[in-house]
């Protein structure tokens, strides 16, 4: 069951796109970033041309490390071949992206709506 | 007002009737307690008793004189008359003396055998009771009705307690029902406590033993630890030893810097060297997350940002044919350093970085940005400009080509490299300093050397982060091209 498999992120589905919201509203800690890192590869699962939304709504608070994550995530995807993208980032949490310029890197929409459609371009 | 009299209802069960061959008799309950009484009357009612309940002394009395109950069962702490008040009114009443009555007590003091006897109880419960046990008594009671010619209340007997004497008025078959329900209670809470004290004795034992082995874990711990701290000191020592020498001279520059990891070991770098005889450079390095993983990354790093020249040096190379040694501009070392450093080869590490060369005969200086903060140029009028630039952290993304910026120093400017662990320094509230303050404190020490800028510049990042202090490590490299 879908809600034994994932503690750290809700998991829903629109069409063909996999969105992976993010609960909580602290992420900081290597021990939450490590179970992120196994339930957000759970549930790529190695799928090719996969295509995934991460909804930051929760989130109030990011470390940097959060980045590095971000970045593993970004390599699989893009292994594979699929699509990543992020919505409903915080002003403060995207100051983080800008700060190294990784905003221009990962595809960074304002809410699901707008991001669900850039999929479908 | 007139507690209404309960009956029973679901409460009785039809098999109940032979077990204690139970006659259904009306109780009257003198007790000031709510849950209390309603809980008594539960009881009763489940025996097949009639109920009627005074919420103190005096109403149970005049309960008692309105209808004849077969026997009462009253508190003893109540408002307006007492247990022992309502029982001395009873027995000294001919008509009502020979009902009995019940005392409930917590028998907390031995005065309290005194004041019942004195009072005419008939029996003692001691609370907390067993339901059983209260109606068990109340059964003996009530099959040994008492004689309205005992001498209850005629005889003057001496009792010794406690030390002290004492004299109660007290009926034979009144001394006989009180002491025996008082020894009853007595033996009852004795096997209590016999159980309690083995259980007692069991969970001693047991916590002894996990003492025990608690200190013996303990004593692991402290002795793992110790070495742990020595270990990371040695290899803080390491890192430390990495750093630029306290004493460089540049030609027509001056060079300060300041370095404090927030743990033992930083994830942290800095370095600033001669590259020949015109060219200088100078980097910050900044790994991300924390602790052994980053660090040891930061000085392999740092370790390959050397200055020596040699075929696989990133900043000089072998001039050809015997020529002088060639520097490597800024933007190629970025570049390589992102092939040789790609984060999923180690472990999902990567680090922002800042790396510039600054040719000292004309004040040209070069220098790469990958996600790093903006490198700080103060001019020597003291107008600052923070300069963003575009790249990626390095090893993010593989096989990029990163861009370099030039900036032409005038005599007297001065430039400030630092790590994020500056602008992103937070107070109590959780603020952070910000490029503000920040630009604010450089511009400040404008007419002052530069390692007063410098440490002037640590100095706000401490004082921003009391009482906790900073929980990122601080560099800062700061030059001033004098020309």
């Amino acid at each position: 069951m879908t809600a034994d498999l994932y503690r750290k992120i809700e998991v829903s589905k629109n069409d063909v796109v996999n969105i992976a919201t993010f609960k909580d509203s602290k992420i900081l800690d290597e021990g939450a970033l490590d179970e992120l890192n196994v339930e957000l590869v759970r549930l790529i699962n190695d799928r090719a041309g996969i295509e995934l939304l991460l909804d930051f709504h929760n989130v109030e608070f990011m470390s940097s490390a959060m980045l590095g994550l971000l970045g593993k995530i970004h390599r699989k995807v893009g292994g594979l071949k699929g699509k990543l993208k992020m919505c409903s980032i915080r002003p403060q949490i995207y100051e983080v992206f800008k700060m190294t310029n990784l905003n221009k890197l990962f595809s960074i929409h304002k809410d699901e709506a707008e991001a669900l459609a850039a999929f479908a371009k | 007002m007139n507690a209404p009299a309960a009956t029973s209802s679901a409460g009785a069960s039809p098999d109940e009737s032979t077990a204690q061959s139970r006659r259904s008799v009306d109780v009257l309950i003198a007790e000031d307690s709510r849950i209390q009484a309603k809980m008594l009357e539960r009881s009763l009612l489940t025996a097949g008793h009639t109920v009627r309940w005074a919420i103190n002394g005096a109403e149970a009395l005049s309960m008692v004189r309105e209808r004849r109950p077969a026997i009462i069962v009253s508190d003893i702490e109540m408002p307006e008359m007492t247990g022992y008040e309502l029982c001395s009114a009873i027995k000294k009443d001919p008509a009502l003396r020979t009902i009995p009555l019940i005392l409930l007590s917590t028998l907390a003091d031995p005065l309290d055998i005194i004041r019942g006897l004195d009072a005419g109880a008939d029996n003692y419960v001691t609370k907390p009771y067993e339901a059983t046990y209260l109606l068990a008594r109340m059964d003996a009671l009530l099959d040994t009705p008492l004689d309205a010619s005992d001498d209850a209340g005629g005889v003057v007997l001496e009792v010794g307690l406690a030390g002290q004497k004492f004299r109660v008025k007290a009926g034979r078959q009144q001394v006989l029902n009180l002491l025996v329900s008082t020894f009853e209670n007595a033996v009852t809470k004795n096997k209590e406590l016999i159980v309690t004290n083995q259980a007692l004795s069991v969970a001693k034992d047991q916590l002894q033993h996990t003492n025990t082995e608690l200190t013996q874990l303990n004593e692991k711990i402290e002795h793992s630890n110790k070495r742990m701290v020595r270990d990371l000191k040695a290899a803080a020592k390491v890192q430390q030893s990495l750093l630029p020498a306290l004493a460089i001279t540049i030609p027509s520059a001056t060079v300060a810097w300041r370095y404090v990891p927030c743990q033992e070991l930083a994830g942290d770098f800095l370095n600033v060297f001669s590259l020949d005889s015109e060219h200088v450079g100078l980097f910050v390095v900044d790994v991300s997350g924390h602790g052994v993983p980053s660090s040891l990354l930061a000085v392999t790093i740092g370790a390959f940002l050397s200055s020596k020249v040699s075929d696989s040096s990133l900043l000089v190379r072998p001039g050809k044919e015997g020529g002088p040694p060639v520097v490597v501009g800024p933007a190629e070392v970025a570049t390589q350093l992102n092939r040789l450093f790609q984060a999923d080869e180690q472990a999902g590490l990567y680090f922002t970085f800042i790396y510039g060369v600054l040719h000292t005969p004309t004040g040209h200086l070069r220098f790469v940005s990958g996600g790093h903060p903006p490198l700080a140029h103060m001019s020597r009028e003291g107008r600052i400009q923070l300069i963003e630039c575009e790249s990626f952290p390095i090893g993010y993304v593989p096989d990029i080509e990163y861009e370099e910026h030039l900036l032409e120093l005038k005599p007297g400017d001065r430039i400030y490299l630092y790590s994020d662990g500056v602008p992103e320094a937070m107070n109590e509230a959780l603020d952070q300093m910000g490029n503000e303050r920040m630009t604010a404190t450089i511009e400040a020490a404008r007419s002052q050397s530069l390692e007063t800028g410098v440490v002037a510049l640590l100095d706000a990042v401490q004082a921003w982060c009391q009482p906790k202090g900073p929980l990122d490590d601080v560099s800062i490299l700061g030059i001033e091209w004098t020309g």
